[in-house]
């Protein structure tokens, strides 16, 4: 935007250290960037070169899913949707990754939220993980409804476990029965939403991240409670920092770019 | 020392390597990469007198060493542009080329009328965009419109016009010549290529508007051809574009016969392409014992 000169963009060449497939068609890449790891906020994203193969002029772009300061490594966990990722898959321990970061407005829970919502269709999970510990740092309940397709879909829950706090709850939905409730995160986030509010205990936030149609259906029922929700969304997109209006989103404002005054929106703002 | 400075039929440019038009919006977003001021000159994204919504979304697909665009000149109209970027460009100290845009003669006379009183050294008129409906490509496949428009916006500047050409012609050097004779001070080529990509399991246009512009190293062979050609066409200089990357890439297009280069798509792989070519000119020169980077303009060997 203008009179924003210099935003604090870097690239960083980042460096391969693990990559490994975590479920079917989901891999875990693990990345030495530290300067990454020290300046991203949860929600913001990075873009990845294919620089092992030049035919690809676009970069990629990849929310993080976790960020550790003290190894330097931020983790993003990627779905094999088409030839990028596809060339991703091959990246061995040690490849050299130029990675634009950190971009975008990530999440913004108002200061002070005491029972927040987060509801992550698939690899939407990921890019919720870093809200949740930080939520949950400040000493807010949290429950998580997380769906996918089937169990060995749900590849983020043992982290969210891990995080093993009291004041978290992780609730989990597939499609096939495998694991927790049958069906959809909604119908999850559609129980909590109306539970909390008959017992008198309002959520006063929600962010969701997955498919579209899922996060509209979220967004829906938060506004019917009336609770803030913003969902993160995901656009083609070419520069990545602003300038090339590939990513535009319709807004009651006019058309944003998701990549730098999104990806995450105030769901309220969007025509979608 | 290499003397890096051309001139651009009037543009003094400290160097020859400016920006693609809507590949850098007016600079700010790079600036955490590149220094603006010193490029040869920033061109700005094209402008329009009230601004333009551009078109639906999908608006860009990757292709093959290229991508496919179809953005349609979003642009927050004219005065948003003397408002916010201009000032930011002219305390930077940039040289700065703005891309005029209309949908009529009219339009594009009423943005230039509007920019006469600020900071800008040069005008592109764009008569080359294949995505939007009117101006742009459609009054740039024919000499006479190109003409036409070339000769209105003449009448309102004494500042440098660069006429922007677009590669979907059959003969592009009889656009060149046309803008040269009806005053433009010079050419700019090539805008993108009309294309267009599909989605054959969901039997869908990969774009929503179904078809675009092609852009990156996939086109530069047709680029480098058509400034060679019109290097023979005309005698006003030649901005050179189409897939520039590298500083060798920027030479092939100055031995073609251009005078200046611009850098594109490869912005958006690369946010430091700017500085990394003007860089690879220079060592080439270093390299090839070239005292004076004009002394490459058209020194193709054939």
């Amino acid at each position: 935007m203008e009179g924003r000169a210099v935003s604090g963009l870097f690239d960083e060449i980042a460096e391969v250290r693990r990559n490994v497939q975590v479920g079917p068609g989901l891999h875990l890449m693990t990345l030495v960037a530290p300067r990454t790891a020290e300046t991203i906020c949860p929600g913001q994203f990075v873009h990845l070169q294919i620089a092992t193969n030049p035919a690809h002029v676009l970069r990629r772009p990849f929310s993080i899913y976790a960020a550790d300061m003290g190894s330097g490594e931020v983790d993003i966990l990627y779905q094999v949707v088409g030839e990028g990722t596809f060339e991703m898959v091959g990246w061995q321990p040690g490849v050299q990754v130029p990675m634009i970061a950190p971009i975008g407005r990530g999440w913004l829970p108002p200061v002070g939220v005491r029972k927040a919502l987060l509801v992550g269709g698939g690899v939407g999970a990921a890019p919720l993980y870093m809200l949740c510990d930080a939520l949950c740092a400040t000493g807010a309940r949290v429950d998580v409804a997380l769906g996918a397709g089937s169990a060995e879909h749900l590849v983020c829950l043992d982290r969210y476990d891990d995080l093993a706090r009291p004041e978290l709850r992780v609730l989990c939905a597939t499609d096939d029965g495998s694991f927790g409730v049958e069906g959809f995160c909604t119908s999850i986030a559609q129980d909590a939403l109306q539970w909390a509010a008959s017992a008198d205990e309002p959520y006063d936030y929600v962010a969701t991240c997955g498919p579209e149609p899922m996060m509209r259906i979220v967004a829906d029922l938060a506004a019917r409670e009336g609770v803030l929700c913003e969902v993160s969304l995901e656009r083609r997109m070419a520069c990545g920092i602003g300038a090339c209006l590939s990513c535009v989103v319709d807004t009651a404002f006019g058309k944003k770019r998701a990549c730098v005054d999104g990806p995450v929106f105030d769901a309220r703002e969007l025509l979608w | 020392m290499v003397n890096m400075m051309v001139d651009l039929g009037g543009l003094r440019m400290k160097n020859p390597v400016t920006v693609a038009s809507g590949t850098f919006a007016a600079g700010a977003e790079y600036a955490d990469f590149v220094d603006v001021a010193a490029l040869g000159a920033v061109t700005t994204k094209g402008v329009s007198l009230g601004g333009w919504e551009g078109n639906a979304s999908p608006r860009i697909a990757e292709t093959p060493s290229g991508m496919l665009n179809s953005i349609g000149l979003q642009n927050p109209g004219v005065a948003h542009l003397k408002e916010h970027e201009l000032p930011w460009l002219a305390e930077q100290g940039a040289t700065v080329i703005v891309n005029v845009s209309g949908h009529s003669v009219l339009e594009y006379m009423q943005v230039i009328d509007a920019l006469e009183e600020a900071p800008v050294h040069a005008y592109e008129i764009n008569v080359s965009c294949p995505n939007v409906d009117a101006g742009g490509m459609a009054m740039g496949c024919s000499p006479l419109s190109v003409g036409q428009v070339v000769s209105r916006c003449r009448s309102l500047t004494s500042r440098p016009i660069i006429v922007k050409l677009t590669p979907n012609v059959t003969d592009i050097t009889e656009i060149a010549k046309a803008a040269e004779a009806f005053g433009a001070d010079a050419i700019s080529l090539i805008n993108t290529l009309l294309g267009m990509a599909i989605d054959a399991h969901r039997r869908r246009p990969k774009l929503a508007r179904v078809v675009g512009g092609l852009s990156g190293p996939a086109v530069k062979p047709v680029a480098l051809r058509m400034a060679w050609q019109c290097s023979h066409a005309v005698r006003i200089p030649i901005l050179g574009m189409g897939g520039i990357a590298t500083g060798e890439d920027a030479v092939e297009f100055m031995l073609a016969g251009a005078t200046a280069v611009a850098v594109g798509t490869a912005n958006f792989t690369n946010p430091h392409a700017t500085a990394d070519v003007i860089d690879g000119i220079q060592r080439y020169c270093d390299m090839h014992g070239v005292q004076d980077v004009n002394e490459l303009i058209g020194a193709l060997e054939c």
